[in-house]
This record gives C-alpha cells, sequence and structure tokens, in this order.
C-alpha cells in the first residue's frame, strides 16, 4: 500500500508536468488542427533561458529565492511566448492556407532548427541548475515522504493549468478562442480577428511549456538541448489521451499518463514502461477514438 | 667530356630525389578517430596524445632511425564515414593504425585493414565480438566488457554483499555488463533482487528508486551512463535512502558529479581503466609532465590516454621486431610483448589481439566531488 502511495504521488507529479506542456499541443490542434512538433523545443528554450537568467540576473540572492524564482518564472513564460508568437508568424502563418502537410513538415522543420541553435549557442554538455536554491525538506503524509518542493511543483502546475482554464472559459478572449476552434469562418463572421486568437494560442501555450522546463530544470537539475524530445512525446501523447483539441483532456491525460507510467513500471515491468503507457493510449484510441474526454469531430470534418 | 658531364649532372639530378626520398624515409602510424560529431572531445584528445607522443619519440631520434609520422582521419564517431576513412588510411602507405572510439565504428573499419594487411590497435572500443572474429591484424589497448563484468561481480562481492539490485538501461553496452554481472553473481550465491532496466534520456527516476527500495537491496549496480547515474544519485538521495551505488566505466565523467550535487555523489563508486594521473609508474609520471608543459591541463578521458598506449606498443613492435611488415608487427605485438610497460599499466596481448591483465580499478567519489582510486 506505501508503494503504491509513493508511486501515486510519483506519477502526479510527472503528470502535471506532461499536463503543463500538452495544453499547448492541444490548444494549438484546436484551433489550427496543427500538430505543433516544435512545442517540446520551446520547453527546453524556457529550461535553457530559466538557467541564463538564474545565473546572469542573481536575482534569488536580492530577493530572497521564492520571490527570485517567481519572477524569474513569469520572466522565462513571457519570453518563450514571444518566441511561440515569432515561430508562428515566421513559420505557420505564411502556410496557413497552404496543404496541412506542409504546415507540419515546417513546424518539424522548425523543431530541427531549435535544438541546433540551442545547441550552438549552449554546448552539447549537460548543463546544471544550483544545487542548493531549493530546500530538500519532505513531509510524511500517510506513511509516505514526499518531498515538499514536489508538492510545489505539482501546485504550480495546476494553479496554472485552472488559470488557463479560467481564462478560455470566462473571459471574452477565451470565449473567442474558443468560437475561433469551433469554426474559423463563422467566428470571422461574428467579428473575431482570427488572426489576433491565433496569436494568443502561440503566446499561451509556449509560455506553460516553457515554464515547464524552467520547473524541470530547477526541480532535477539536469538540462540539456534533446530534453524536449522524451517531453514533448509523452505530452502529445498525454494530449491525445484525453483528446486532442480538449484543454481538460489534456490535462486529464498528462496526469493519467504520469499515473499510468509509474504504476506500469512498479506492477508490470520496467523496461516496459513506455511499451505499456502507449498500449494504454492504443486501447483508448479503439475504444474511443477522440480520446477521453475529446468530443466527436464528425461536425468538422 | 661535355657529354659526360652532362651524363653525371643528369644522373645526379634524377638520383636527387631518391637521396631526399632517403634522408627523409619515415614510418606513417595511421590514427582513425572521432575528430568531428558528438565524440570530438574524445577524438581530439586522442590526437592530442598521439601527436605529443610521436613528437618526443622524434626528438629522441625516431624509430629504427626513421622518424615517425602520424595520418590522421577523421571517422566522425558514424561508422559509415569509419568505413570511408580506413580505405582512405589504408592507401598511405600506413604501417598500423591506431584506432577507434566506440565498438560499431571499429567494426566497420576492421576488415578493411584485415584485408589490406594494416595493424589495428583500436583504443575505446569493449565489445566482446571484435576480436572473436579471428582477425590477425586487429588488437586493442581498452579492455573487454566481459572483464569488467567480472571486475563488477568480484568487488560486490569483496565488499561482502548478499543482496545486489542490478539496473541498465538497455544499450548493448550497459545490458551486456548486467548479463555479464548477473551471470557471474548468481554463481556465487549472490542474491539478485531486482534486474531490469530505466529509460535513458528522462528526468524523473524517482518511480525507479521507489521500486528499488521496496526490494530492499544492500547495494545497487548501475551499469548505464553518467547522465542517468546523477539523476539516480540526486533522487536518491532526496527521498532520503542511502544505499551504495556502484557504477560501471560508462559514469567516468566529471559532469556526474556536477549533475547529483557533491553531497549526493560522495560514496558513489565505479570501475574503470586508471588514469595516468592516478598511477605512480615512472612511464605515466613522465607522460603526465609532459602533457600538463604542452596541454597545461589533464587529459580527461582514459580512452584518449589508450590511443597513446597504442601508439606505444606499435613503436615497441617494430623496434622489437625490426621491421615495419606488419606480419612481424602483428606477430610480435602477439608474443614477443610481454610486460609492456604502458601508460595505463601493463600491457601484453593475448592470441585474439585482447589486452591481457585486469585492467580495471574501482574508484570512489570523495566529499570535495574527485574520483579517487580506491587502492
Amino acid at each position: 500500500m506505501q508503494l503504491f502511495l509513493e508511486q501515486l504521488t510519483n506519477g502526479l507529479a510527472v503528470g502535471g508536468i506532461y499536463a503543463l506542456i500538452a495544453l499547448g499541443y492541444t490548444m494549438v490542434y484546436g484551433v489550427l488542427k496543427l500538430i505543433n512538433f516544435a512545442h517540446g523545443d520551446l520547453f527546453t528554450i524556457g529550461a535553457f533561458l530559466g538557467l541564463t537568467l538564474l545565473l546572469s540576473l542573481g536575482l534569488t540572492d536580492h530577493i530572497g529565492p521564492v520571490a527570485g524564482i517567481i519572477v524569474l518564472t513569469l520572466m522565462v513564460m513571457g519570453l518563450v511566448a514571444l518566441i511561440g508568437a515569432l515561430l508562428e508568424r515566421t513559420a505557420y502563418r505564411p502556410l496557413r492556407t497552404s496543404p496541412r502537410l506542409s504546415a507540419v513538415v515546417s513546424a518539424l522543420g522548425a523543431s530541427i532548427f531549435f535544438q541546433n541553435a540551442i545547441m550552438l549557442i549552449y554546448g552539447a554538455r549537460f548543463r546544471v541548475y544550483p544545487h542548493d536554491l531549493l530546500p530538500t525538506t519532505s513531509i510524511s503524509l500517510f506513511g509516505v515522504d514526499i518531498p515538499v518542493m514536489r508538492i510545489v511543483l505539482f501546485a504550480a502546475s495546476l494553479v496554472m493549468m485552472a488559470g488557463l482554464y479560467y481564462f478560455v472559459q470566462r473571459t471574452k478572449t477565451g470565449t473567442a478562442i474558443r468560437a475561433a476552434a469551433i469554426d474559423q469562418g463563422a467566428a470571422k463572421l461574428m467579428g473575431i480577428d482570427v488572426n489576433r486568437v491565433i496569436m494568443y494560442v502561440f503566446l499561451i501555450g509556449p509560455a506553460l511549456g516553457g515554464a515547464a522546463g524552467m520547473m524541470v530544470g530547477l526541480y532535477y537539475g539536469q538540462i540539456n538541448f534533446t530534453m524536449g524530445w522524451v517531453y514533448g512525446l509523452k505530452a502529445f501523447t498525454a494530449a491525445i489521451l484525453g483528446g486532442i483539441g480538449n484543454i481538460p483532456g489534456a490535462m486529464l491525460g498528462g496526469l493519467l499518463l504520469g499515473v499510468i507510467e509509474a504504476m506500469g513500471a512498479t506492477y508490470i515491468s520496467l523496461a516496459w514502461k513506455d511499451a505499456i503507457s502507449f498500449m494504454v493510449l492504443i486501447l483508448i484510441l479503439i475504444f474511443r477514438p477522440t480520446g477521453i474526454l475529446g468530443e466527436r469531430v464528425a461536425d468538422k470534418v | 667530356m661535355k657529354k659526360r658531364l652532362l651524363l653525371t649532372v643528369l644522373a645526379g639530378l634524377l638520383a636527387l630525389p631518391l637521396l631526399i626520398g632517403q634522408a627523409h624515409a619515415q614510418v606513417r602510424i595511421g590514427l582513425m578517430a572521432p575528430l568531428t560529431g558528438s565524440w570530438a572531445s574524445e577524438g581530439q584528445a586522442m590526437k592530442q596524445i598521439v601527436d605529443l607522443l610521436a613528437e618526443e619519440l622524434n626528438n629522441a631520434g625516431g624509430v629504427l632511425g626513421q622518424k615517425v609520422e602520424i595520418v590522421a582521419e577523421d571517422d566522425a564517431g558514424d561508422p559509415r564515414t569509419a568505413a570511408l576513412a580506413s580505405q582512405r588510411l589504408s592507401t598511405r602507405g600506413i604501417v598500423a593504425v591506431i584506432g577507434t572510439y566506440g565498438s560499431s565504428i571499429t567494426e566497420a573499419s576492421q576488415n578493411i585493414y584485415d584485408e589490406n594487411k594494416i595493424v589495428q590497435v583500436a583504443t575505446g572500443s569493449t565489445a566482446i565480438r571484435l576480436s572473436e572474429k579471428g582477425l590477425r591484424y586487429f588488437f586493442r589497448t581498452s579492455p573487454r566488457d566481459d572483464e569488467q563484468g567480472l571486475v563488477a561481480a568480484n568487488t560486490l562481492k569483496d565488499m561482502g554483499y548478499g543482496k545486489v539490485a542490478i539496473l541498465h538501461d538497455n544499450t548493448t553496452y550497459a545490458k551486456g555488463l548486467a548479463d555479464e554481472a548477473q551471470t557471474l553473481l548468481k554463481d556465487s550465491d549472490v542474491e539478485i533482487v531486482f534486474f531490469d532496466a530505466l529509460t535513458p534520456g528522462e528526468r524523473d527516476y524517482s518511480a525507479i528508486l521507489s521500486q528499488l527500495r521496496a526490494r530492499a537491496p544492500e547495494v545497487v549496480l548501475f551499469t548505464g551512463y553518467f547522465p542517468e547515474a546523477g539523476l539516480l544519485l540526486r533522487q536518491k538521495k532526496g527521498m532520503g535512502w542511502d544505499v551504495p551505488f556502484v557504477g560501471g566505466d560508462a559514469t567516468n565523467n566529471p559532469d556526474l558529479v556536477s549533475i547529483a550535487g557533491k553531497d549526493a555523489a560522495e560514496g558513489f563508486m565505479f570501475l574503470s581503466p586508471p588514469v595516468p594521473q592516478d598511477l605512480d609508474s615512472p612511464e605515466a609520471t613522465s607522460f603526465m609532465t609532459a602533457y600538463r608543459a604542452k596541454y597545461n591541463d589533464d587529459p580527461a578521458s582514459v580512452w584518449a590516454v589508450l590511443a597513446g598506449d597504442a601508439f606505444n606498443v606499435i613503436v615497441a613492435a617494430i623496434q622489437g621486431s625490426g621491421s615495419t611488415e606488419p606480419d612481424k608487427i602483428a606477430e610480435y605485438l602477439r608474443t614477443g610483448l610481454t610486460d609492456f610497460e604502458g601508460l595505463t599499466g601493463t600491457i601484453a596481448f593475448d592470441d585474439k589481439g585482447d589486452r591481457v591483465g585486469e585492467l580495471y580499478r574501482v574508484y570512489k567519489v570523495d566529499g570535495e566531488g574527485r574520483f579517487i582510486l580506491q587502492p
């Protein structure tokens, strides 16, 4: 029982990160029907920018670690959001009327570009966040020791997800995003500036992905230029699992994927961990092709 | 008279290149190394060391009264480029070749050198199969994976551990080492409480560590590479579990400590061939002095130093056999070379061309993050 609870917390912590990244995939897909393959690399950029700012600004010394990290995370989110918007402007917008495949190829190209750019700027070796930044205390819950930072990390990702959900459901811009996701043409007729909506999507998704990158760097320490690949793939899987295009679906899919991985590794086989996750994905797609929370898309096609 | 003078001058002119050629007669030794690509740091270090040794040798008069010239080719750490590089080197009149790093890269070049009758001394290629093909001209200064498995098993047994967990990462190297160690440990009544693989490239290994802890091993043998080892140590420390970890030679990298943090890395042990800065033989000491004087640094990797050893044994074989013929060099390496003092210890080769003797040592990370050679 203790092992089960321990693995549940392990899975939820990893799943929270997957969910944050998955939101970027799902929002872009919802509005543009495009899989943004460069999203995982935006996550990597977040991790590297976070490290650069952390080391160069010395904010954590001036205003304390907690405030420093919050300010740095916001800065990283802003910068990665700008890069995301720039990506949309240069790599996707010119191709918006082209066949969908062109945009997919462009996304792959952008991913390769980002990866090589990071490697050339920061080098191919592993970079490491400072070790003494975060407290390493644990608290005991039901006989399971959980590091405090892990709870903070999970809470932070929940807060960001909740904020996004509120934004999309309750604000005017959020409503416009949802409208554009349902039918861009009709949204345009209703006076919605679709270009602007898409720009918002490319600001918000990368901001969350960048924050996730910074969080991963802070908590796990080690970052390198290829880290976005594994996380991107997992988050993409999570988005499909939950129902791509659906925001609560991405959150649920991410958390679920993290827990499936941890449980599969424990009770079935460690080496088969990823295979198990993808088996679950395939099973869900067979019995519920739109993902767990996905809506029927018949009216869109 | 005039005619005769003309003839003499002409003959002299014709002979001139020959004479010059005679004066510059050289022994050409090839170096195939990953000078670019993802292992470029290894390849560059290999070249630095071989260049240094060749320079020293030439200053001391060369071999058989001739200077040694190093002909370097880049294999980019890629099997296809390595095949091209070995073909190019084979046409350039080399008597022997040093290299290369990476078993699959070496494998791509083995047959080409064998067909061209060029002695090859590999330096960072530990896969067992390389020397099981019965190639006459193939040697290596690096140890084999099965030797490391044996040393790993013996080390764990000597420390008196009864319950061992083995974790690998499914790469050919790590899986092979884990299998080897498992077989040997089982034979000696050590209980293997865990044997499985992690996925390299991830960040969170706490699910694996939780599971490991539930099996209560007395020691964990991790046979993968340093990035994962660093994360495992760090996360193990984070969950307050203080089981000892032992790693293979792929964890011998200073980045391990920066990833794990000094306090989490402290006490970690790994197996590796020794670097010359840890040996007090006169060969190692004088090499280190010369290396520091020329490059103002320590050689980072043992695999580069093994390239220096390859150069030394080739020169010793040419000297010892008094010939630059491949058959004589190979024969000398196989039978004539005994107890040769190399940069990484004593060198001799067996029938297959593998290095004889136990090369692996145990290292332990101290509180300052330094790698300390264990007695």
